[in-house]
């Protein structure tokens, strides 16, 4: 009897879709939240996360979650946690949060774990470290978002499927069986100029791993984040009320992939494809790009020599008003035409006579 | 060969239990060998020299040959990242056309299911991954069968249409002789109007070992040589004299353009290698310019009243608007109807970028160092290093097991010169292969301006900066 039931249940655990993980990138840009703060505090955006966290954790038994913080100078991973360098493991007074018995044990080891490594990164954030700048590492924290779904998706395709052996960063046909991956990303920075190519990078990377780029925009507004959440086939939302930021995330971000499908995803009305000039990291929407090594530069830059790959370029014929030269031209030309041939033409405006 | 040697590996894998008392090996192996031995000091010929992945292997103290297959799995994905990071000048604005033997030789079953079916899968993937690689290029694809060219699809930067035509293609067989002079001949014409700072390429997949033309074919080498189109063949046969020299003396004396494909995976890794844009060779090959683009922002247009686009003057609701004129166009890369500015996806032109700054190879980590710094986890990914052994001190010396394959890292650690972390092999290849990024650059800029380097995003990630 034992054994028909196992097959049993081992079956219909087959058949259903495949379980998820979804690597959120916080952004905890202490300006930002500073100025977030009367409306949203970060404690209170972190209480909604953990939520959701646990919604996403409960609507699969095998969902995976991870959390990386790009913070003003460097990523960081908030759970898993990574381990620390020294030996003394420390044994301390985390043991009465793990052991109340009214909480699922996989929702407090979270929290904890995600409480923990956020106080330390905020401790540990010097006065140096927010003055020299007011942005954040998305590129970093996208990019060990990326590796860390990489591992996984090979760790689960090891562990489930014997044959096949794996081809995921090759653009293969899509899987819905497999480990269904997504990034969400809560932004509270603005302007990621100075990050253009690794940020495209990793949106590259993402749309090769078919991982779409969820975008939830607390506050200011970032380009390359739209052209990333576009790219990928992301959610971008910017919301108005941030307050309701757990009713958003409820509702918009947590189906995954194949529940997606027979969803309609709020999607965002008009993308911004504008690319940020090499030169002087200015967003643009009419730039030069040479021709050897497609950089973007915001205006001819002297001697026309490319600043990426000192070739020399030879300038087009790229006056100021390129569309209006020529007609004057040849209003010009008619004119002389005119004066120059009175006697043979006369006043005869046919062509074909 | 080497990734036919990692599927036998794999498959020993699991049985290795069952076959390890017997090392029946060792009698398959023999034949040859012993038949060369007899001949006495006879030289051995290429074939005779085989290579046989179970002779490497070397067995653990266990018995078992996990340690080894390990190995072999890290040397094979190691393999594939250590290439050339030198910067050099290529041409990303590509034209290119695809010359394809249509012809009797096409019908022979030496690559699985035919060469015939074989060169249009790969042609399909190759059109893909060439878009992929050079967003803003062009393509063009031409046959030869019964003597003559014929025209596949036109020169067009779009891969679907180039695909379907090549799908029409498999309901239809080889036949007749092939011409290269025509197809070549066909093919300079499709590129005479490429822009000069573009370059010029043709990529001919050969199955025959003659080519039957109507004349002179070096009259049409040396025209393709003032036209500065370089050709690359990947034969399926044997080589040809005529190709070695076509490519030779379109490519300034650089015979690497032209190989024969030994087995499938040989020949689609040799027409996969085509993708990465060509190393510009003189100044005159192209004449670079500045290129005025315009990166228009895209809208839904959704509850407004629809309008015409310029450009097809189409009803529509969504589109492009230019960013100088506004006028709508439906579909990018295009050129403004009402300006003349083209029209761009900026992401189209970011795909190529990690061209521009490839990331640095990482370095194998030796026990010595891991000890040091003490790294137990894979800075990205979080997962685990082996353990590090206990009798390593500070001054230990490497200690190479025999049989360890070269270019892996002994203690599975490999670092990043700029940021100093310590990575696995799976995120080393990734982040080579896929990303682009050094995570540990990118998620950490602390460290540079404490050592006071000063960095700015694009080229404080590990990237190198290009110089021309």
């Amino acid at each position: 009897m034992d054994r028909v039931d196992g097959t049993d249940h081992y079956e219909g655990d087959k058949q259903g879709p495949g379980p998820s993980l979804l690597v959120i990138v916080l952004d905890t840009n202490p300006h930002a939240w500073a100025l977030l703060n009367p409306t949203l505090p970060l404690s209170k955006a972190i209480s909604n996360l953990l939520v959701f966290i646990n919604a996403h954790l409960a609507s699969h038994n095998a969902n995976q979650v991870a959390v990386v913080a790009s913070h003003c100078h460097r990523s960081v991973w908030l759970y898993p946690r990574p381990e620390p360098p020294s030996e003394d493991v420390e044994m301390k007074d985390n043991a009465p949060a793990l052991n109340d018995a009214n909480k699922y044990r996989p929702f407090a080891l979270i929290e904890d774990s995600l409480l923990t490594s956020l106080r330390e990164l905020i401790s540990t954030t010097t006065e140096n470290d927010i003055s020299t700048t007011n942005t954040t590492q998305m590129a970093g924290s996208l990019t060990l978002a990326l590796t860390y779904i990489n591992k996984a998706t090979l760790l689960f395709s090891d562990s489930n499927v014997t044959s096949e052996p794996m081809s995921t960063t090759l653009e293969g046909p899509e899987n819905t069986t497999g480990l269904q991956s997504r990034i969400l990303v809560i932004s509270v920075s603005g302007d990621l100029a100075h990050q253009y190519i690794p940020i495209m990078n990793t949106t590259f990377a993402a749309q090769r791993m078919r991982v779409p780029i969820d975008i939830l925009k607390l506050a200011g507004d970032t380009v390359f984040l739209q052209q990333a959440s576009d790219t990928t086939k992301g959610i971008y939302m910017q919301l108005r009320n941030p307050q309701g930021l757990l009713q958003y995330l409820m509702m918009a971000f947590l189906p995954d992939q194949t529940s997606r499908k027979n969803l309609v995803a709020p999607t965002q009305e008009v993308v911004d494809f504008r690319a940020a000039c090499f030169c002087h990291r200015k967003v643009v929407d009419v730039g030069f790009v040479c021709s050897i090594c497609l950089s973007i530069f915001c205006s001819p830059s002297e001697g026309a020599i490319c600043l990426t790959c000192s070739t020399h370029l030879a300038l087009g014929d790229y006056g100021s008003k390129p569309a209006v030269v020529p007609r004057k031209k040849k209003k010009k030309r008619k004119l002389n035409g005119g004066v120059g041939t009175p006697s043979s033409r006369g006043g005869t405006p046919m062509p074909n006579e | 060969m080497s990734s036919s040697d990692e599927d036998y590996v794999a498959d020993s894998d699991d049985d290795a239990g069952a076959n390890q008392p017997s090392a029946k090996h060792g009698t398959r192996s023999s034949g040859p060998v012993k038949a060369s031995g007899d001949a006495g000091g006879r030289k051995r010929a290429a074939w005779e020299d085989i290579q046989r992945s179970w002779d490497t292997i070397v067995e653990g103290a266990d018995g078992s040959i996990n340690s080894a297959v390990e190995g072999l799995r890290e040397a094979g994905k190691r393999k594939r990242l250590l290439k050339d990071t030198t910067p050099l000048q290529r041409g990303i604005i590509r034209h290119l056309i695809l010359i394809i033997d249509l012809s009797f030789a096409m019908v022979e079953k030496d690559l699985r299911p035919t060469r015939y079916l074989l060169t249009i899968r790969y042609a399909s993937e190759f059109v893909t991954e060439y878009f992929e690689q050079n967003p803003i290029s062009q393509l063009g694809i031409i046959g030869m069968r019964d003597g003559i060219a014929v025209r596949i699809s036109d020169m067009s930067g779009n891969p679907t249409e180039h695909i379907e035509k090549l799908k029409g293609l498999r309901e239809q067989q080889g036949q007749g002789n092939p011409s290269l002079q025509n197809a070549l001949e066909m093919s300079r014409a499709a590129l005479f109007h490429a822009p000069s700072h573009g370059t010029r390429e043709i990529l001919i997949i050969y199955g025959a070992l003659l080519s039957s033309d109507p004349g002179d074919i070096h009259e049409t080498i040396q025209s393709l040589i003032t036209d500065r189109i370089r050709v690359s063949v990947v034969g399926l046969a044997a080589q040809v004299a005529i190709c070695a020299e076509l490519c030779k003396s379109t490519n300034a004396g650089d015979e690497g353009n032209y190989s024969v494909a030994l087995n499938e995976q040989h020949f689609r890794e040799l027409v996969m290698a085509i993708t990465t844009p060509p190393v510009t060779r003189t100044k005159k090959q192209s004449q670079s310019s500045l290129l005025m683009m315009g990166f228009p922002s895209r809208t839904l247009g959704s509850g407004k009243t629809m309008s015409f686009c310029a450009c097809h003057s189409k009803l529509s609701r969504g589109g492009y608007l230019c960013s100088r004129c506004n006028s709508k166009v439906c579909s990018l890369p295009a050129e403004c109807p009402a300006c003349g500015l083209t029209l761009i996806l900026s992401t189209h032109l970011a795909r190529s970028y990690h061209h521009l700054f490839p990331l640095k190879n990482w370095i194998e980590v030796p026990w010595s160092v891991a000890w040091s710094e003490n790294s137990k986890a894979c800075f990205s990914c979080l997962s685990k290093f082996p353990e590090i052994p206990k009798d390593v001190g500070a001054d230990g010396e490497p200690r190479r097991k025999p049989g360890e394959h070269k270019g892996t890292s002994e203690s599975s650690r490999y670092a990043c010169e700029v940021c100093g972390n310590h990575f696995c092999i799976d995120c080393d290849v990734f982040a080579h292969e896929v990303a682009h990024n050094c995570p540990g650059c990118q998620g950490d800029t602390r460290a540079g301006e404490k050592d006071g380097i000063v960095r700015d995003g694009a080229r404080g990630d590990g990237d190198v900066v290009m110089v021309g």
